[in-house]
């Protein structure tokens, strides 16, 4: 023991100062303390608050598509997807490294391949990396957000790893809703298909709760045009998160999703089918006929014209939007966003081409109502006639102006027939298509017409009957055709209006545009008297429960609850609604014409009720008439139902045609029409078929038509039959 | 030595108050370790050390303090020798040599270091209480603690370097530091604080230096995040603290270093002002203890080692407290008997075994 002894000598004042600075730290302490906790503590209690608080987006279930009869058109089905919560995998790396093997060989992807940085660049479930470096990826960023391995596996993989989720803490089977057509590509141009929200409107959606991630957006069809009805309301969850943002609890009761309302469509299924098989076995026959694919793309439109509902829409080339379900692949999209035929539109609607001889119903009920000419006339119809190509009324005809004007029946398969129809009267003149009468009732005839019915005229009945507008149907991305006149001509080829533009615009070519679905209410028009129906492929709308609700479709496409006044129109449940009648409504500008100049009276006319019906019977004189242009053992001979309709062969040339060299004067390519409705008395179906580069409409578009109306009124007989119409 | 009357003198008080933190402290360590569960095994680890810790403080008040006069030299070549052997071999772990494996424990040789460091000046300023105030006296104590403290510094471990500067500093002030030679360390002392900031220092460590001093507001999840989630926690505890266990930034895991570092700031979420002042109260009542051993030590020597032991309580402390409530730059001390950490703890106990020893025979004589 140390005996060495130490004496206590310490200042006593020394103390007191190390007693004070330890005073002070205290003080300084509890002064920080105060005014953390007691001063500020608002401030960070809500910072804490922040902290843990995650306000989460739950999605709504979107709405179901059915058509008229409930068949299901558009669901959603669950998806597999085998996910991987980084921060549940065990702690140590071979039970990990085990995890993966057995995951690899349940589901065919490799443990490791490429590099966390390549995976970084792709979409979840990307063919590419492995296991790993998915994982490891997911993991750096939120270790708590399960990572998508394996997208849309097999039920029966799925249910596996659902099994064996107890030895592999971490995996589990993640169930996504994705969008599911059951009829595919027998209705993708109508329904359309999702995508992801678009960056441009993000903002908007995510105001509204929407996350751009996980949500989608119609891209085309209903899917798009109704994507407001469809969507739903997302709901909202509140929730305590850890730091590395594991969900804990609720910190406010949840706002349940509101899931979108259901739509049913005026579509039936059914005819859609026959529509589509009608369609495309015409096409491949040609095909198999020509050697090659002649005939390139088409439309078939069947409508209810007393009505305005759309039973079947078909375009053809169309697309699996089955395909693009869960994602939009790349090399698909672009396959299809390149094929000349564009498949991704829906060409009823969308695709303008000139109608041909169907655009004659403008044309004779224009010169009926105005008197350009009468029931009794006799026109002479000679194979070919000479007219004279004016750009203005003094301009005289001579040889270097004037060419001949060839009725379609001038020259068939190599025989020149000088003759042509010989003489027709007015009726004949719709049923036999014939074109140089036609000429004669646009342009007019020295001699024999003196005033035609001329340009200006011509365009106020083809308004009338539907063309130079969208109709307003229920999808995106309508065609407005076109109905030139001078004024147009003027603005848009620098040129004037001449004698030969009238002409052949009383034929339904030159610049005249339609798309099929104008040309078919044009025909729907006439068969239901004058009056125009709204074309519509909705027939109600139900909430998630099945309960029907009011929707009224504004002029602004904001559709709601109640009406927003003029231009409003009531789409479910629904009611249908005339546009216009020609025989009741001034729809039609008052014009007088003399020598090729036409002026506005300031009046507004209609259309008398019998000029209507003379034109219904020439177009069912077509169907009767041995010489008929729907006359054939193919088309409507002898067919037990009254049909009456107009054929079309519309001389084109677009990029495909030149390209073919086929742009020159006798050797153009030419589209198949053919509009026919029926029953004659009392129409209750309108149908349109089209044929792209068809070539003659009573021979290729019109033995479509008669598949689909056997098909129509067989599907009719079997609903009576068992009770369900 | 093992004779009953002398326990008379045993400072109860003291140990009682070292038991109150010990059990508050497992108690926030439990809490600290809620939202990781693979750190569940710390609250029983801590529990053998504070068993562990009572033995020592028992051994050691056991032991006549004088005792250690003797044993200064060897004493002091051992820990020198195992810091020695700690540089050498430097087993890198949290990017400072810090730890001696010995299989069963590691140890930290840098915590018993202190407790030398405090004995060895105790010794030398008590044997030189008589002698005048040199520049050779002071050289000659700054070289006793410069030892040890260059040898911590090379781990590198700044902040117990600054740890033993303070305990010298202060001791040598006690012992009757001259306000001549007090100015001139002083001064120098800043101007080696200044060079070592730009020559010595690590990044990080001038990093958090300049953090502390010019915060970047925009920093949310950078080299602020820890001191800022401290803040959330002190000042959202309010008056009252949010409750025991319930604490939203400890439990949710927002905080980090929970039971070491920032378990000062567990305690102001969730007992809120009222527990972080009585905490403060609790090591001040110790400190006080230690002190007043010191005041009624029988000789130089003991008040120094009571004295040492103080400083070194208060200044990890305060620093620890100071941290936490950003008011210091981030150090990686701990709070005394409460944060998580075996060697240090025993080390404290060590340092309060030796204040009972001081203050078990202040009175030569009891009659």
């Amino acid at each position: 023991m140390n005996t060495r002894t130490f004496l206590p000598r310490i200042q006593n004042w020394r103390y007191l100062v190390v007693y004070a600075v330890m005073g002070l730290v205290a003080l300084i302490f509890v002064g920080r303390l105060f005014n953390l906790q007691i001063l500020q503590y608002e401030d960070w209690k809500a910072q804490a608050v922040e902290n843990y608080t995650k306000e989460i987006s739950v999605a709504p279930p979107r709405g179901i598509i059915y058509d008229r009869r409930g068949y299901i058109l558009a669901r959603n089905v669950a998806s597999y997807n085998i996910v991987v919560t980084p921060a549940y995998l065990p702690d140590d790396v071979a039970d990990i490294q085990g995890i993966y093997r057995d995951l690899a060989a349940l589901t065919g992807l490799p443990v490791s391949r490429g590099t966390v940085a390549d995976a970084k660049l792709l979409d979840a479930c990307a063919d590419g990396p492995g296991i790993m470096q998915w994982v490891e990826l997911g993991a750096s960023n939120a270790p708590y957000t399960p990572v998508k391995i394996a997208c849309n596996v097999d039920e029966n993989i799925a249910l596996i790893v659902r099994e064996r989720s107890v030895d592999w803490p971490g995996v589990s089977v993640q169930i996504e809703p994705v969008r599911d057509y059951p009829t595919g590509s027998l209705t993708a141009d109508v329904i359309g298909f999702l995508g992801p929200i678009p960056a441009r409107v993000a903002e908007d959606y995510t105001d509204k709760g929407f996350l751009p991630g996980r949500d989608k957006v119609g891209y085309a069809g209903i899917e798009a045009s109704m994507d407001d009805v469809l969507i739903g309301t997302p709901g909202t969850r509140v929730i305590q998160v850890d730091v590395a943002g594991k969900e804990l609890r609720n910190l406010a009761p949840p706002v349940e999703a509101l899931p979108g309302d259901n739509i049913v469509l005026t579509i039936d299924t059914r005819l859609q089918a026959a529509a589509e098989a009608a369609l495309v076995t015409e096409i491949d026959s040609w095909t198999a006929y020509y050697g090659y694919e002649r005939i390139t793309s088409g439309v078939v439109i069947a409508m209810n014209p007393k009505t305005g509902e759309v039973l079947a829409m078909v375009s053809y080339p169309t697309y699996e939007n089955n395909r693009l379900a869960r994602i939009i692949p790349y090399y698909y999209y672009k396959q299809l966003s390149e094929d000349p035929r564009h498949p991704l539109l829906n060409a009823a609607i969308t695709a303008e081409y000139p109608p041909g001889s169907t655009f004659k119903l403008s044309t004779a009920t224009g010169a009926l109502n105005e008197g350009v000419v009468s029931l009794t006339q006799i026109i002479q119809t000679p194979g070919e006639i000479t007219l004279c190509e004016r750009y203005s009324p003094t301009e005289p005809c001579t040889d270097a102006n004037s060419r001949p004007f060839r009725d379609w029946i001038y020259e068939r398969n190599g025989v020149i027939n000088e003759a042509g129809f010989g003489q027709l009267d007015f009726l004949h003149c719709i049923a036999y298509s014939s074109n140089v009468c036609f000429y004669k009732l646009g342009g007019g005839y020295p001699g024999e017409i003196e005033e035609g019915l001329d340009i200006q005229r011509l365009k106020e009945y083809a308004i009338a009957l539907g063309y130079n507008q969208p109709s307003g149907i229920e999808l995106p991305g309508e065609g407005s055709g076109l109905i030139p006149d001078p004024t147009w001509k003027r603005r848009y080829r620098g040129e004037n209006w001449s004698t030969g533009d009238t002409y052949i615009a009383s034929v339904g070519q030159g610049y005249v545009l339609a798309t099929p679905l104008q040309v078919l209410m044009s025909a729907a028009t006439i068969a239901n008297d004058g009056k125009l129906m709204q074309p519509t492929i909705i027939r109600g709308i139900q909430d998630s429960e099945g309960n029907p609700v009011t929707r009224w479709l504004n002029a602004d496409y904001t559709i709601t609850a109640l009406s927003a006044g003029a231009g409003s129109r009531q789409i479910s449940p629904f009611l249908p609604t005339a546009k216009w009648d020609i025989t009741v409504d001034p729809v039609i500008t008052d014009y007088q014409c003399s020598g090729g100049y036409c002026e506005a009276t300031g009046l507004m006319k209609t259309v008398q009720p019998w000029v209507v019906q003379k034109v219904q019977e020439g177009m069912r004189l077509a169907v009767t008439d041995p010489l008929g242009t729907l006359n054939h053992d193919y088309s409507f001979q002898n067919y037990p139902i009254a049909v009456a309709g107009k054929t079309g062969t519309g001389e084109y040339c677009d990029d495909v045609a030149l390209a073919a060299n086929r742009c020159s004067f006798g050797n153009w390519p030419t589209h198949s029409w053919t509009v026919a409705y029926a029953p004659y008395e009392d129409p209750e179906i309108v149908i349109l078929a089209f044929c792209y580069n068809g070539g003659e409409g009573g021979v290729v578009a019109a033995p479509v038509v008669k598949l689909v109306m056997d098909a129509y009124f067989e599907l009719k007989a079997i609903d009576i039959a068992s009770g369900t119409p | 030595m093992f004779q009953s009357e002398r326990w008379r003198h045993f400072d109860f008080w003291l140990l009682g108050a070292v038991f109150l933190a010990l059990v508050f402290g497992v108690a926030m360590i439990r809490s600290a370790i809620g939202c990781n569960l693979s750190l569940a095994a710390l609250v029983q680890r801590q529990m053998i050390f504070a068993g562990l810790g009572f033995l020592v403080i028992m051994l050691v008040a056991l032991i006549d303090y004088r005792f250690w006069g003797g044993a200064i030299v060897p004493m002091y070549a051992v820990i020198v020798g195992f810091l020695l052997i700690l540089y050498l071999t430097a087993g890198q772990r949290f990017g400072a040599a810090r730890w001696i494996e010995t299989g069963l424990v590691s140890i930290q040789p840098t915590e018993l270091a202190k407790i030398v460091v405090i004995l060895s000046l105790a010794y030398f300023f008590g044997k030189n209480m008589n002698a005048p105030r040199t520049w050779g006296w002071l050289v000659k104590s700054l070289l006793i603690a410069g030892a040890i403290a260059f040898l911590i510094f090379i781990q590198p471990n700044l902040s117990n370097v600054i740890v033993i500067l303070v305990i010298w500093a202060v001791m040598a002030w006690v012992s009757g530091l001259p306000l001549k030679q007090l100015a001139i360390i002083a001064v120098v002392g800043l101007a080696l604080a200044v060079i070592a900031f730009f020559f010595f220092m690590q990044e990080y460590q001038q990093d958090r230096v300049l953090t502390f001093l010019f915060p970047d507001p925009e920093a949310r999840h950078g080299a602020t995040y820890n001191v800022d989630q401290a803040l959330i926690a002190i000042g959202s505890g309010g008056l009252s603290g949010k409750g025991y266990g319930l604490g939203t930034q400890t439990q949710l895991c927002f905080m980090k270093v929970r039971h070491t570092d920032f378990i000062f700031s567990v305690i102001g979420e969730e007992f809120g002002f009222i527990g972080a002042v009585l905490n403060i109260l609790l090591l001040g009542f110790i400190i006080y203890r230690c002190l007043r051993a010191a005041r009624l030590a029988r000789d130089s020597f003991g008040s120094m080692i009571a004295f040492g032991v103080a400083i070194l309580i208060f200044f990890q402390g305060a620093v620890n407290i100071a941290v936490n409530m950003r008011l210091m730059p981030v150090t990686g001390l701990p709070l005394p008997f409460i944060s998580y950490g075996g060697s240090g703890l025993l080390s404290m106990m060590l340092g309060v075994g030796l204040v009972e020893s001081v203050i078990l025979r202040h009175k030569p004589l009891d009659f």
